[in-house]
């Protein structure tokens, strides 16, 4: 019986060590795109500084990588909340919606933030300081709403 | 007499397409050396007839200069021609299963009719589109997609499914004033509660009242805003 529970955890530190060595691509463009959200949007600088700490690590082309991605099979993890957040929202391609998109989306971020849905509550397990003050929230979603009226009034 | 003529005609479009695109052409310059056209000022692609306001900020549409193009978009989909026409019935007949089965409550037959929506805006076939109105429709699609997308895979989620279906209500209504509504009449029909309190548009096939933002709770809510033809 001890053999075996001995042949089981051997095999799984073998399998830990294996997969060390399947690191998804990393998303780290490092430069700001010319359809960057901040080039087609005035962005306060209060705004700005909670997306880049809450939003854009799963939302832009560039992702802060905390430590724990880069050991497996947390960069999975990251690498999945990476590719379906960009799917749905890339504020690095923002500029490249139509400006009618541009509208739904900032719609879309004033209630998902406002209903809780985002940051999401599994990714916050992992990132608590993604996670949004009351007051901060607030900021967002008037900011949001804000942006929409000002796209559909220019439109 | 009139009706074999019709018949006739349908059948030479068909034959001969370059022909058709002539016939279009003139029926399209004769309508429009009688009526002029309205436009909003802010909005060039909110057109209407005179004394109609801006959808989108409500200002007095203006006589529209330099009509032959703008009376060409508008003028689209009144030829009865197989092609644009026929698609954006397919997308309205789309909108419309949607909105029934939110109406009623189905949230997986919503999912089903959006999944359905999104392949149909897939498909449209952009060839018969003048270039004004190709991007118009890119506009549309890019945002209207999405939705259709995102209701089709909140399936078991109806308030989320409501909500996307808000902002494409607004997209199709957009679109069928641009294309027209392929002969299905339709009316815009306004719901003052939904969204705290801001409304929401959305177009049915009945003048009934069947409201699709609360199904069951509150069925009979709402009012017509317009009726299309």
């Amino acid at each position: 019986m001890k053999a075996r529970l001995k042949r089981i955890a051997l095999a799984a530190a073998a399998v830990f060590v294996l997969i060390q060595f399947i690191q998804p691509a990393r998303n780290e463009s490092g430069q700001v795109m010319d359809t960057d959200i901040s080039k087609t949007l005035d962005i306060p600088e209060g705004v700005q500084v909670i997306l880049a700490r809450s939003c854009f690590d799963c939302h832009s082309n560039n992702t802060h990588y905390p430590w724990y991605s880069y050991i497996q099979p947390g960069s999975w993890f990251m690498a999945y909340h990476v590719r379906n957040g960009k799917e749905k929202l890339n504020f690095s391609e923002f500029g490249a919606y139509s400006k009618r998109r541009q509208g739904s989306k900032l719609e879309s971020i004033g209630k998902q933030i406002e209903g809780g849905v985002m940051p999401l509550p599994s990714y916050l397990l992992l990132h608590r300081n993604a996670a949004l003050s009351p007051s901060e929230k607030e900021l967002l979603i008037n900011w949001a709403n804000d942006s929409r009226d000002s796209i559909a009034t220019n439109h | 007499m009139i009706f074999c003529a019709l018949i006739l005609g349908l059948a030479a479009c068909k034959n001969n397409p370059s022909q058709n695109e002539n016939k279009a052409q003139d029926s399209g310059q004769s309508v429009s050396g009688m009526e002029t056209m309205y436009a909003c000022p802010m909005h060039p692609e909110i057109t209407g007839k005179k004394g109609d306001k801006c959808s989108k900020c409500g200002m007095e549409l203006t006589e529209v200069k330099g009509m032959t193009q703008s009376a060409s978009t508008n003028n689209a989909p009144t030829n009865n021609q197989p092609g644009g026409t026929a698609s954006i019935k397919a997308i309205i007949d789309g909108y419309l299963i949607l909105k029934n089965a939110l109406t009623s409550d189905k949230t997986q037959d919503a999912a089903a009719a959006g999944k359905a929506l999104e392949a149909t805006f897939k498909g449209f076939d952009k060839s018969v589109l003048t270039a004004e109105q190709k991007k118009m429709y890119d506009e549309v699609e890019d945002d209207a997609r999405e939705h259709a997308e995102h209701i089709g895979s909140n399936g078991g989620n109806i308030e989320h499914q409501r909500e996307h279906f808000a902002l494409l209500s607004k997209d199709v209504y957009d679109l069928v004033k641009a294309f027209g509504s392929s002969g299905q009449p339709l009316y815009q029909d306004f719901c003052p509660m939904y969204d705290k309190k801001k409304g929401a548009i959305w177009l049915s096939e009945t003048k009934e009242i069947a409201n699709p933002y609360y199904g069951k709770k509150m069925y009979t809510c709402g009012k017509v805003k317009e009726e299309i033809k």
